[in-house]
């Protein structure tokens, strides 16, 4: 048992390793531009769960990661501004949002799919923001924009070199995942999962559920951002589609919940699902073909919700759950049989 | 007429009802009394079709109605009134009578049952254009009894027609039910005012905290010493 | 003059906008969903009438009744494969699954019409009143939807079946015990909000060419106007069509049209938050 224990618990680590080495195997640069997305989806996705796995389902999260990818740019392209600078602009700004947001929505009961609805409208109107700046910051509307290109320039947060932003999603991933671990491990843990059961209860022990709540919201909002730079200072390219608006929202969202939502491995299952399905789509049909992929993953959410509320990897892993629980309690109780004065 | 057999019944896991059964003949007026939380309503909600038992029987007509659902039990000529009458506030009062006579068995009566309905209550005649909702505690009661006596139920169920109303007024409430039982319905009633109801009651049982604890008639109730002294006050 | 072109313009464009967010608002109070691929339905009932009069060559009309019944038809197919099943099921799953739904009905139509705007050539007469100009497609628009409406509140007050669905939506449980079967009265809901999605699709057909993208902004115009008018409150939804449809007239003639629509949804976060019952509101619901 000990040894299994110490497998499980190994396995992360071995996952690393072989992530990190893999790029020095297979160095095909097509394979790695695919790890790469699955890293920044996986990453935003998992950010997006600090908060989904308690219920507080945003729908707003495309917004988040639309402001951390045009406010790099903007501040790059028209004020030079490193995208590092950006980047905590960006992310500092998304936080903010949040916290407005987050602090009225909680504090007036907007919950549920209350709560999913007021993020739903900040996407939208985060997507017109940038539509109508298209002149005055230059945000090229809905045909998007560029980032001006200086080859490789580490100051700059640009590499010419895919495997330094290889590593740096991969970076980015493992703090996520690391951030989910300790918040799991954390009183806010507690704190919101009372809150998730009963909001009166939480509240009568004296937990500042507005406060825990915002201060969720902001992390997840401030960290998707940073997510935005990292795609945008490897893409080059933004467009309101595919970088902010309830599209992405609904993306990040769906993601989470193929994955399953609930637990630390989920979400980076989910993305690294649809990033492979999206590609498969793209290569095996042709880029007109997406919207096929498209069909296929809104059908999937649709089966999934209705029968695996908890997600692939969710309810997988509940099922080996129950498995182990249930062989504990056997042990518990031969145990029992063995010294009942114990 | 009615006929529950060893009923238990709860939410999520928390056992309301405990091995029920009670028994009551046509055209009689059964009253089942008990503190609050006793599980008196829960025991009608059964009944009607909107809690489904967990174990148990029940029968109708010598039907077996149990895990029935609501709408279907109605048809079979069961009506409940709920607490505090749950009127469709936004709806005028014909309209909720309307509602009332909506299952098929009684649509085709609705002319006869309004009939019916505004002979018994004369006032609704005249208020039947007002929205539900703007009427008084007693108003909504009435009509809701109205409203249950439109689906024209053979059993008809009272779930604490005096609860939040001025003694006045239940007092009215009283005189509209035994109008109702003079006319020939089987009434279930379920109360906490104890000797309004005993009074109309040809049998009366004692629900505590789910189990069933007295069974009998008026008379019998009424000289049980401690009844008496825990329900009577005296 | 501009602005009171636009007023006037705006109302009449309300007509056909109450339409649209009556449907919305129905399934809202009677099912307590929120349709969120409400609007992708208007969007494909404008491909369906795009594809039976361009290239199928059927009369605009009876395109128009045909997508209509289609609509209706697809609406059953959403009641039971998506919203029946998750009935019980917290709203949120509800709500994701009809996003869901969205993301189906949306890339279906770029699947199959491509990104390209189709629009059936419709020409109608502008008509001027004075120095007033009125586009006749609004004033068809607003007839059509003021007869529809109109039709509806007499089906919701005078029918047997219309009373029950409002009785359903004020007090399920209670509608059981009357002998209303909730589950017939939430699909005949369904076919309502269907038809209704069509009926709005056809007023749309001489006002846009229609494009994938098209129908999640039906959707949030839909929805913007259910929360102004409070949800599941049908005339606030009723008053709201009116407001929202003179805003946006108003302000894309004035400012350029993200604008417009920006005050408006900001307006519509502040009224979730602060106003869950609608601005026009009276009583919350939870």
């Amino acid at each position: 048992m000990k040894f299994m224990e110490n497998f499980r618990k190994g396995i992360p680590l071995l996952i690393l390793v072989l992530l990190v080495i893999c790029p020095f195997v297979f160095s095909s640069p097509y394979l790695l531009h695919i790890f790469i997305l699955i890293f920044i989806w996986s990453y935003v996705t998992t950010v997006w769960s600090y908060m989904g796995r308690f219920g507080i389902i945003s729908l707003g999260h495309g917004a988040f990661f639309g402001i951390g990818v045009y406010t790099t740019a903007i501040l790059f392209n028209l004020y030079n501004i490193s995208p590092w600078l950006g980047m905590l602009a960006g992310g500092l700004a998304a936080a903010a949002i949040a916290v407005v947001l987050g602090y009225s929505c909680f504090k007036f009961g907007v919950i549920g799919h209350y709560f999913a609805i007021a993020t739903l409208v900040l996407a939208e109107i985060i997507t017109l923001v940038i539509i109508a700046l298209r002149d005055t910051l230059e945000t090229g509307g809905k045909l998007g924009l560029t980032v001006r290109s200086l080859g490789t320039s580490p100051l700059f947060f640009q590499f010419e070199n895919q495997l330094i932003f290889y590593y740096i999603t991969l970076a980015l991933l493992g703090l996520a995942l690391l951030i989910w671990k300790k918040i799991d491990d954390s009183k806010v843990q507690r704190a919101l999962k009372a809150v998730g059961e009963d909001e009166e209860a939480a509240l009568s022990l004296g937990i500042d559920v507005v406060k825990y709540k915002t201060t969720m919201f902001a992390i997840s909002a401030f960290m998707t951002a940073l997510g935005g730079t990292a795609y945008i200072q490897f893409t080059m390219f933004a467009d309101p589609t595919t970088c902010t608006g309830v599209g992405l929202s609904l993306g990040i969202v769906f993601k989470a919940i193929i994955g399953g939502m609930f637990t630390l491995w989920g979400p980076t299952i989910g993305s690294a699902l649809i990033v492979v399905l999206e590609e498969y789509t793209r290569l095996a049909l042709g880029s007109a073909f997406v919207s096929y992929s498209q069909i296929i993953y809104g059908l999937l959410i649709i089966i999934l919700i209705r029968f695996l509320p908890g997600g692939l990897h969710g309810t997988l892993s509940d099922l080996f759950r129950q498995k182990r629980e249930r062989e504990v309690q056997v042990l518990l109780s031969g145990r029992q049989l063995a010294d009942p004065h114990e | 007429m009615l006929r529950v057999e060893g009923l238990c019944s709860g939410y999520g896991g928390f056992e309301v009802l405990q091995n029920i059964s009670l028994e009551m003949g046509a055209g009689e007026t059964v009253a089942v009394l008990g503190p609050n939380g006793a599980g008196k309503s829960t025991l009608l909600k059964v009944i009607s079709g909107l809690l489904k038992p967990a174990s148990g029987k029940i029968y109708f007509e010598g039907r077996r109605i149990d895990g029935k659902p609501s709408h279907e039990i109605v048809e079979m000529g069961i009506s409940l009134v709920p607490e505090g009458g749950r009127l469709f506030p936004e709806l005028t009062v014909y309209n909720n009578l309307l509602v009332g006579a909506y299952n098929k068995r009684t649509r085709r009566h609705f002319k006869e049952s309004l009939e019916e309905v505004f002979s018994l209550f004369p006032i609704i005649k005249e208020r039947q254009n007002q929205i539900a909702g703007l009427m008084s505690g007693g108003e909504r009661q009435m009509v809701a009894i109205a409203r249950a006596l439109m689906s024209r139920p053979r059993l008809l169920m009272l779930d604490e027609p005096s609860s939040g109303l001025a003694p006045k007024i239940v007092a009215s409430i009283f005189e509209f039910v035994k109008k109702i039982k003079e006319r020939g319905y089987s009434v279930l009633m379920v109360e906490q005012t104890v000797k309004k109801a005993v009074g109309l009651a040809d049998h009366v049982y004692l629900l505590e905290s789910g189990r069933m604890v007295f069974s009998g008639d008026q008379t019998s109730f009424l000289n049980n010493p401690k009844i008496k002294s825990s329900y009577l006050g005296i | 003059m501009l602005i009171l072109n636009a007023v006037i313009n705006g109302l009449l464009f309300g007509g056909v906008l109450a339409l649209m967010a009556f449907g919305m608002n129905l399934m809202f109070g009677v099912v307590q969903i929120v349709h969120l691929a409400y609007g992708q339905f208007i969007m494909v009932g404008l491909y369906l009438v795009y594809l039976l009069t361009v290239l199928y060559h059927v009369p605009l009309l009876l395109s128009c009744a045909l997508a209509t019944i289609a609509i209706a038809l697809l609406s059953v197919l959403c009641y039971y494969s998506v919203v029946k099943p998750l009935l019980k099921a917290p709203p949120i799953n509800q709500l994701l699954a009809l996003a869901g739904l969205w993301i189906v009905l949306e890339n279906a139509c770029l699947a199959f019409f491509g990104a390209t705007y189709k629009g059936v050539q419709v020409v109608l007469p502008v008509l001027h009143v004075g120095e007033v100009y009125i586009a006749a497609s609004n004033l068809i628009g607003f007839g059509v939807g003021l007869i529809t409406l109109g039709l509806l509140y007499l089906f919701l007050n005078k029918t047997y079946t219309g009373v029950a669905i409002r009785a359903v939506a004020q007090d399920a449980e209670v509608s059981g015990i009357m002998g209303i079967n909730s589950r017939t009265i939430y699909l005949i809901t369904f076919v309502v909000g269907g038809a209704l999605a069509g009926i709005t699709a056809a007023c749309f057909v001489p006002v846009y060419a229609v494009h994938p993208h098209f129908g999640s902004a039906f959707t949030l115009l839909a929805f913007i106007i259910v929360i102004l008018g409070g949800m599941g409150n049908l005339i606030g939804g009723f008053i709201g069509a009116f407001i929202i449809g003179v805003v946006t007239s108003v302000s894309s003639t004035l400012l350029n049209p993200e604008i417009g629509q920006i005050i408006a949804l900001l307006i519509c976060l502040l009224i979730i938050i602060l106003r869950p019952q609608g601005l026009l509101g009276v009583r919350a619901r939870t």
